[in-house]
């Protein structure tokens, strides 16, 4: 097992590289000059030729005329000490600037996260097991629509409904505008707020999850080892539970860690939509605002993110699946 | 089965037998299964999928319609028609009222909207009156109640009403003071004309005065001290107003120096009637001749040759009418709402008058008959610019449709050939191209599309930049089907028929694409299929994200980008709800089809 952790580490490591290698050739391709923008404010103070040997001169420090090799190691050194440079929209060093809308992006993620789980496994296994039957015919039809339908669809139906018709939940927004109160009543005025994004969030995973978790367990009740469970005469809840629901997890176990990390790019449209300070929203005001080393932040950040959860689906694979470690 | 077939021999059966051959009496079920090839099947299996035929079935006519119809609704990118913005869909833009269509004594026109009185002084309103999410114009004012109103003028977003007692009664929008009536206006004397213009309104009295209100900011509107006294008649165009003397000299009634107030030396006289459309003014000369002026960019100066004299001119937006001393009706100008464009039964009988305004007419016969033509309204409401939602739906379609369609062929190439080689050779070229794909596929998509699209997409042109998208769709999104390939490729390369091929020194290459890709291509349909519903949906986020195919040229996706605002989502519902079903639908279908084609071709699936 550890030597399997091992070659999976290397591996991400290795991969880790390769990545870099495409965001610096993004990088290295971001429109404008920033050894000007750097000199630019003095251009006035002096003559040309002053101004010229000064902005060759950082031109020089920056390194922007080193050969692209050098210039990647370079850049690789501050990426690895997660130097990504100063945010030009807040003015602050990158890092600084995303501690908080990393905080909220990875609530809300786990948050839908867990409550999507509590909903898709014990229907996905109650569809499975009851499958063809009225209810579990409606489900599928549900089902279909849910992960046809996009995200900012479902957004707009629900803003329809629940906040513009309804009015019970406000229709975008992290808190009431200068909150006053102790945390619990913030946090409470944050779930209030959160509860639209949420729904959402947690509605626009159901579809495809359910449909994953059912189809897993479908296979799982169709094995002979089922047969002979319930041929012994073991209870049906034991049968469903206890030997075809382990077997089913392999799959939804991949499945769901994979969906965690497409919902950490997928919550962009969440946090633009309801306007949440995530990090999707970040990325999204960067974008637009042209402020690249903050876009370079939240890229390696997804980035890291998914290579993690790679690992951590190889390596859950080798703990639910024994068979897995030892072929490896 | 077979017992049916024996039993019903009837016409049409001998018939058919006749002209395709006779199908032989199967005798036994397993006959039968011997009889249909593995593509039969699987074609049988889907046509009797009642729901992915459905999909199959919804998804063509989607289809076809988004292809078909942009070649008639053509999409101007640069269209934008402020005074039909938000527009309710529905087509009641002229259906006038039963009661009103018997006796009418005047019409007016608004934007969306019609405004008329009949020979008993009732007032009448009808159309898209919805101006603003709060200001409806079909709430009369309580003043109006139980009085006899004598004439009836309709501006861009409010409504005038003078009444039998000399009241001019205003209402709809006042934030611009639309509705503060000039208090001199109904006191000197009689009031001979009363107009509505775009945020303006004007009044000429028997005494030869103009009184106007409103907001002067964007309408040049400032009658000068020796202008009053000699006016008969005024006209509004979208931002100035001119007038005529009494002794026929067409004026500008306007302080400011611009193209409409450089009025042609022969209109110092002999003008007998003005008339105004949005950027361009008329007048008719004594003998017949109309001149025009202003800025006339859409066909306003292509006056059709007519034999007998035009007796009187009317100005719509970007249109003119005008009536022959025969009774002969002429139209002229845009067309692109059929404003132009005469029925034949307006002129059937003698016509008493002609009410023109903004893109609609109405012609009414002496015998109190009216015939109406022009914009009629909008099928699925207009956006915030004016444009016609179903004009940009169908072009949208057909956008999301091909960058769709083309990402999945790419996709598709690419899946194939590296799942096919990967999964043949095995060996170190699996292993790099397993590894390659692994990276790909841990790119987080949306993330990095967004950053290409913002990096390399901004010094693109429109046409690169559509390109782009499709490839970086195409590109990232191939790993499943390259992964589903090669497990495919792997279970089907130790079957017999590739020893054989191989045995007969067939090509690597060919083995691969020609005698092993053939027997997974099921598979790669119903991947390929699939991956079309995600590609779609990609593209939407991405363009709705503004990062895929930009503003003004239309996808389903960026149609919704500007509907996240509760005043959009509560009052202009049509402008999200058409392109959410749309898309909706059309995905839903594409899903339908793929399951279906799943669960045809995969038995096993058939018992999930």
């Amino acid at each position: 097992m550890l030597k399997y952790i091992a070659k999976r580490i290397l591996y991400i490591v290795f991969v880790f590289f390769m990545m870099s290698i495409i965001i610096f050739a993004l990088y290295s391709a971001v429109p404008g000059d920033p050894a000007m923008m750097k000199v630019a404010p003095l251009k006035d103070t002096m003559t040309d030729e002053q101004f010229e040997i000064i902005y060759q001169n950082t031109r020089k420090t920056l390194g922007l005329d080193d050969p692209l090799p050098v210039r990647y190691v370079k850049w690789m050194k501050t990426v690895v000490t997660l130097d990504f440079g100063v945010s030009s929209i807040y003015n602050r060093p990158v890092l600084d600037a995303l501690m908080t809308p990393m905080q909220s992006t990875i609530f809300i993620n786990i948050f839908s996260v867990i409550l999507a789980l509590v909903i898709t496994i014990p229907l996905g296994i109650y569809c499975a097991v009851k499958k063809f039957s009225k209810f579990d015919t409606a489900v599928q039809v549900f089902t279909i629509v849910g992960y046809s339908v996009p995200v900012f669809i479902i957004a707009l139906v629900a803003i329809f409904f629940f906040a513009v018709k309804l009015g019970w939940f406000p229709v975008s927004g992290m808190n009431t505008p200068n909150f006053q109160g102790n945390a619990f009543e913030f946090f409470v005025d944050r779930m209030y707020y959160l509860a639209l994004p949420l729904f959402v969030m947690t509605l626009s995973s159901l579809g495809g999850m359910t449909r994953y978790v059912r189809a897993a367990m479908i296979d799982a009740l169709r094995m002979d080892y089922i047969r002979t469970a319930r041929a012994k005469g073991l209870k049906e809840r034991v049968v469903i539970y206890s030997h075809a629901w382990r077997n089913a997890l392999l799959p939804v176990i991949t499945l769901i860690l994979g969906w965690f990390l497409s919902i950490f790019s997928g919550s962009i449209v969440i946090e633009s939509v309801f306007a949440l300070n995530g990090m999707g929203r970040v990325y999204l005001s960067a974008l637009n605002n042209m402020d690249y080393n903050l876009a370079m932040g939240i890229q390696m950040f997804y980035i890291v993110v998914t290579l993690i959860g790679n690992l951590l689906i190889d390596l859950s694979y080798g703990i639910v699946d024994p068979r897995i470690r030892i072929t490896k | 089965m077979s017992k049916d077939k024996k039993k019903s021999k009837g016409f049409s059966s001998t018939l058919f037998g006749r002209l395709f051959g006779k199908k032989q009496d199967i005798d036994s079920i397993l006959q039968e299964e011997q009889m249909q090839s593995p593509m039969r099947t699987v074609i049988k299996n889907f046509l009797s999928n009642k729901l992915a035929m459905t999909g199959v079935i919804v998804f063509l006519c989607i289809f076809l319609f988004v292809l078909i119809a942009p070649m008639k609704y053509k999409l101007d990118l640069s269209f934008q028609e402020s005074t039909q913005t938000n527009i309710a869909p529905g087509f009641d833009m002229m259906k006038l009222p039963a009661e009103l269509k018997k006796n009418v004594a005047k019409i007016s026109i608004g934007p969306s909207y019609g405004v008329g009185i009949d020979k008993n002084g009732t007032f009448y309103i009808w159309g898209k009156t919805q101006i603003t999410p709060n200001i409806n114009l079909r709430n009369l004012p309580k003043e109006l109640y139980g009085k006899k109103v004598i004439d009836v003028a309709a501006g861009y977003d409010h409504v005038l009403a003078l009444t039998s007692d000399n009241e001019i009664i205003a209402w709809g929008n006042g934030r611009l003071k639309q509705l503060d009536v000039d208090p001199d206006a109904t006191r000197n004397g009689k009031i001979v004309q009363m107009i509505a213009g775009y945020q303006v309104s004007a009044v000429v009295t028997d005494k030869g005065n103009c009184y106007t209100w409103g907001n002067s900011a964007v309408t040049d509107v400032r009658v000068k001290q020796k202008q009053q006294g000699k006016i008969a008649k005024v006209a509004f165009t979208a931002d100035a107003m001119i007038g005529l003397s009494k002794e026929g000299e067409a004026l500008y009634l306007g302080s400011q120096k611009n193209m409409y107030s450089e009025i042609p030396e022969e209109l110092e006289s002999g003008v007998v009637d003005i008339a105004a459309s949005g950027q361009s003014c008329a007048a008719l000369k004594e003998d017949g001749k109309v001149v025009i002026w202003g800025s006339a960019t859409k066909g306003e100066k292509d006056v059709p040759e007519t034999a007998s004299k035009i007796v009187s001119l009317q100005g719509g937006r970007f249109h003119y009418t005008a009536l022959t001393e025969d009774g002969k009706l002429l139209a002229w100008g845009q067309n692109n709402y059929g404003q132009t464009d005469i029925p034949a039964n307006a002129t059937k009988e003698p016509i008493a008058n002609v009410y023109t305004g903004y893109y609609q007419n109405y012609v009414v016969s002496e015998s109190g008959k009216v015939a109406t033509f022009g914009l009629k309204g909008y099928l699925l409401g207009t956006d915030e610019l004016g444009r016609d939602l179903f004009n940009r739906l169908i072009n949208g379609g057909k956008m999301t449709m091909t960058i769709g369609a083309i990402a999945v062929v790419i996709s598709t190439v690419l899946g194939i050939i590296i799942g096919g080689i990967s999964g043949f050779f095995g060996g170190k070229v699996d292993m790099v191209l397993q590894r390659i794909t692994e990276m790909v596929s841990s790119l987080p998509f949306l993330p990095f599309a967004m950053i290409l699209s913002s990096i390399v997409g901004g010094r693109m042109t429109e046409t690169q930049r559509i390109l782009m998208i499709m490839v970086v769709l195409g590109v990232l999104s191939w790993t499943g089907l390259a992964r589903l390939v090669r497990a495919q490729v792997l279970s089907e390369r130790e079957q017999e028929f590739v020893t054989a091929a191989r045995a007969m020194g067939v090509k690597q290459m060919s083995i691969v694409f020609k005698h092993i890709i053939p027997n997974v291509v099921s598979v790669i349909i119903v991947q390929a299929t699939l991956s079309f519903a995600t590609s779609m949906l990609t593209e939407s986020s991405l363009s709705f994200l503004g990062f895929g195919v930009a503003l003004p040229r239309p996808t389903w996706g960026n149609m919704l980008t500007g509907c996240f605002n509760s005043v959009v989502i509560q009052n202009y519902w049509w402008r999200w709800v058409f392109p959410s079903i749309i898309l909706g639908i059309c995905v839903i279908c594409i899903n339908l089809i793929g399951d279906g084609l799943r669960d045809a071709i995969d038995p096993k699936s058939n018992e999930r």
